[in-house]
């Protein structure tokens, strides 16, 4: 009945090691995805960048990076990472609604770094807890703008206002934006703040350590303070740290300052299209540098070698009579 | 064809499988934006939030009988280097100190009550002339014009030292002086201090502010009649506004008259402060601001009323000009009917060697 003869059927021991062989093949490739998915946590707090002057392309990336944050279920806390002197009022309005958005959601920490002032402060003030380094600079909550003046009558334009409005209504349009940003500050912070809205409106910067005493920040502590903060107020135990960096990444714009307003510069060799004047801004005006200061240095023979230090000096004094708003000597 | 349709149909059902769990899978594991979440931003409805921006209207009206005065005003324009000519600088004064326009609203009250409005304007040519060496001291181009004068505005600091003597002789003369500086008047250059010597007046560094009760503008101060003024220069006036304004004061004969409202504070010192605004001494009206008479700002609070009473003041003085040909003019054809037409027209042959009126160029 049992023929001899040599079976092509694997033994029982064959088909065993078959199968083990197959499956430990499939197990390797499987075993960096299951590691992978049990190793990696499922919570993530997720830093997003707020850096350079405040203006519409950081504040389209702002906006997109958090409605991202706020429809991912694995990100359970947010850190701001700030470091601005502020820019233009509506980019920072943007932000600071999207913050504040964020805010209603899930913890949102915000960090600053050397600076974050101004319209920089605007947007993080809705996070739930501003963490600063001891030499930080934060606030500045006002408006920086020249002193409106007449203009001589032009005949063409349709209406009286076409060319820009009276002075004092121009003083009023001034003062009502100015106004928008301290209470929207004095909404958000103003049971944390040690003064009265007066003060805030003063428009002064103050170092972290001040700025822990008068509640203009919470805490000192670095971007990792800031970080474990926002995952233990969100009870995360575990998770991972998603950087998002926001804005144009070729480092433009940069702002400077001229003697009568801020300029957004958008190339190093600009042209008529990369110099935007910003006549109303939320910035922190002496954080920006003057244009005389930044030619001088970038002439390629330096003033002082020609002894001609005198021209920045001058422009200092100009600067000043300009900004006072009184009459030019 | 039977074979045919079992394999096609394999195919649908296989393919609607896989894209109808792809679709299913896709729909379940959605991550897009979810419903922001609803804010309330009441602070951005506040129904204070927006500045009122009506200008309002001024009505400059003086009081004041006297016969017809000649006022003059100096607005600062530098004697060198493109200095206006004829009407066109007149219009203009050539530069960005003060400007026709910025001392209409009292020109035209002075005009209106018939008084001459005469404006100082510097003749380079002459100032050259009258720099030359050797011959004798005379008066310079403003003492020729305040020879004819019977009240001073100025708008300017860095007199030389003869000029200063001829406005202090003006003064002695029962001459009216306005004078209207600024914050920043003495802040890059010298030369202020000698003329308030010369008026016994003095100004402060720094200006005033106030954050809680302002005319749109913090610089933009609300000022009241000092305590114990009861001047006539407060007649109707409960505040005025002045714009960018310094603390003025004045010798113990001398009085306060406008004071900042309470609440107001210091540049330099970031403390309250009450020293006055505009102070007065017999024939001298210091004012820490100059942009108050602009039209725009003639038109805030009471400051029409306090520009008719500065108006009252300068030609209620007791004065009577010499004249060209009296003891500060010696010689020249000084016109004398031009008081709208100064500058180019008035060519009296200066008196050589006029040595500081070089100096005038340089404050």
């Amino acid at each position: 009945m049992s023929t001899k003869k040599p079976s092509t059927a694997l033994t029982s021991r064959q088909q065993l090691a078959a199968v083990v062989l197959a499956a430990a093949v499939v197990g390797a490739v499987l075993a960096p995805s299951v590691y992978a998915a049990t190793n990696d946590p499922d919570d993530t707090v997720a830093v997003v960048e707020i850096e350079g002057p405040v203006n519409t392309a950081l504040a389209d990336d702002v906006e997109s990076e958090l409605a991202d944050v706020r429809a991912n279920d694995s990100v359970g806390a947010v850190v701001l990472k700030m470091d601005t002197p502020g820019g233009a009022p509506v980019a920072s309005e943007r932000m600071y609604k999207a913050v504040q958005r964020t805010s209603e959601q899930m913890t949102v920490i915000a960090s600053v770094q050397s600076i974050s002032a101004s319209g920089g402060y605007y947007a993080m003030a809705p996070a739930d807890e501003i963490y600063v380094l001891p030499t930080s600079t934060v606030g500045s909550i006002g408006l920086n703008a020249p002193a409106p003046r007449s203009s001589a009558p032009t005949q063409g334009p349709s209406g009286p206002d076409k060319r820009g409005g009276n002075e004092i209504q121009t003083w009023a349009q001034q003062q009502t934006l100015a106004d928008t940003f301290v209470s929207a500050m004095m909404a958000e912070r103003g049971e944390e703040f040690q003064m009265p809205r007066e003060e805030v409106a003063k428009a002064d910067v103050y170092l972290g350590t001040e700025a822990v005493k008068n509640g203009f920040a919470d805490e000192i502590g670095s971007l990792n303070e800031a970080v474990h903060a926002a995952a233990t107020a969100e009870n995360l135990g575990e998770y991972r740290v998603d950087t998002r960096e926001t804005g144009p990444d070729t480092g433009f714009p940069f702002l400077l300052r001229t003697d009568a307003q801020v300029v957004a510069i958008h190339a190093n060799d600009p042209g008529y299209g990369d110099v935007k004047p910003m006549g109303l801004s939320y910035v922190h005006a002496p954080a920006v540098p003057h244009v005389d200061a930044v030619e001088r240095f970038s002439e390629s023979d330096l003033a002082v070698d020609r002894g001609g230090a005198a021209a920045g000096s001058g422009a200092t004094g100009n600067e000043s009579a300009r900004l006072a708003g009184g009459v030019d000597a | 064809m039977n074979r045919i349709g079992t394999l096609a149909a394999a195919f649908v059902v296989t393919l609607a499988t896989i894209t109808g769990g792809a679709a299913l899978t896709g729909y379940v594991t959605a991550d897009g934006a979810a419903p922001a979440p609803e804010i309330q931003n009441d602070h951005y409805l506040d129904d204070d939030l927006v500045a009122n921006a009506t200008p309002g209207q001024a009505t400059v009206e003086m009081e004041s009988t006297a016969r017809s005065q000649t006022v003059l005003v100096d607005p600062g324009v530098e004697p060198s280097g493109g200095a206006p000519t004829g009407l066109l600088g007149l219009l203009g004064f050539g530069g960005p100190d003060v400007a026709d326009r910025d001392v209409r609203p009292l020109a035209n009250a002075l005009i209106e009550n018939g008084h001459d409005v005469d404006v100082y304007v510097p003749d380079p040519e002459q100032q050259r002339r009258a720099a030359g060496p050797g011959g004798e001291q005379g008066p310079t181009q403003l003492g020729e014009r305040l020879a004819e004068a019977d009240a001073f505005v100025t708008f300017r600091t860095d007199y030389d030292a003869t000029e200063l003597g001829e406005i202090e002789s003006f003064v002695e003369s029962g001459g009216h002086v306005i004078v209207a500086t600024e914050p920043d008047a003495a802040f890059d250059e010298p030369g202020a201090a000698a003329l308030d010597a010369t008026l016994g007046v003095t100004t402060e560094s720094g200006y005033v502010y106030n954050m809680a009760e302002n005319d749109l503008n913090y610089q933009r101060v609300y000022a009241e009649p000092a305590a114990d003024s009861g001047s006539a220069l407060t007649e109707g006036v409960d505040r005025a506004v002045l714009p960018s304004a310094t603390p003025v004061g004045t010798t113990l004969a001398g009085s306060d008259v406008l004071a900042p409202i309470e609440g107001s504070e210091l540049s330099t010192t970031r403390a309250p402060t009450e020293a006055p605004l505009l102070v007065r001494t017999d024939g001298v009206v210091m004012v820490g601001d100059s942009d108050f008479l602009s039209p725009e700002n003639a038109q805030r609070a009471d400051n029409d009323a306090l520009i008719g009473n500065l108006a009252d003041f300068l030609v209620s003085n007791d004065r009577t000009p010499p004249g060209p040909g009296g003891q500060q003019a010696p010689s020249g054809p000084t016109a004398p009917g031009g008081p709208t037409a100064p500058g180019g027209p008035t060519g009296p042959q200066p008196p050589a060697g006029n040595e500081s009126a070089e100096n005038a160029t340089s404050g």
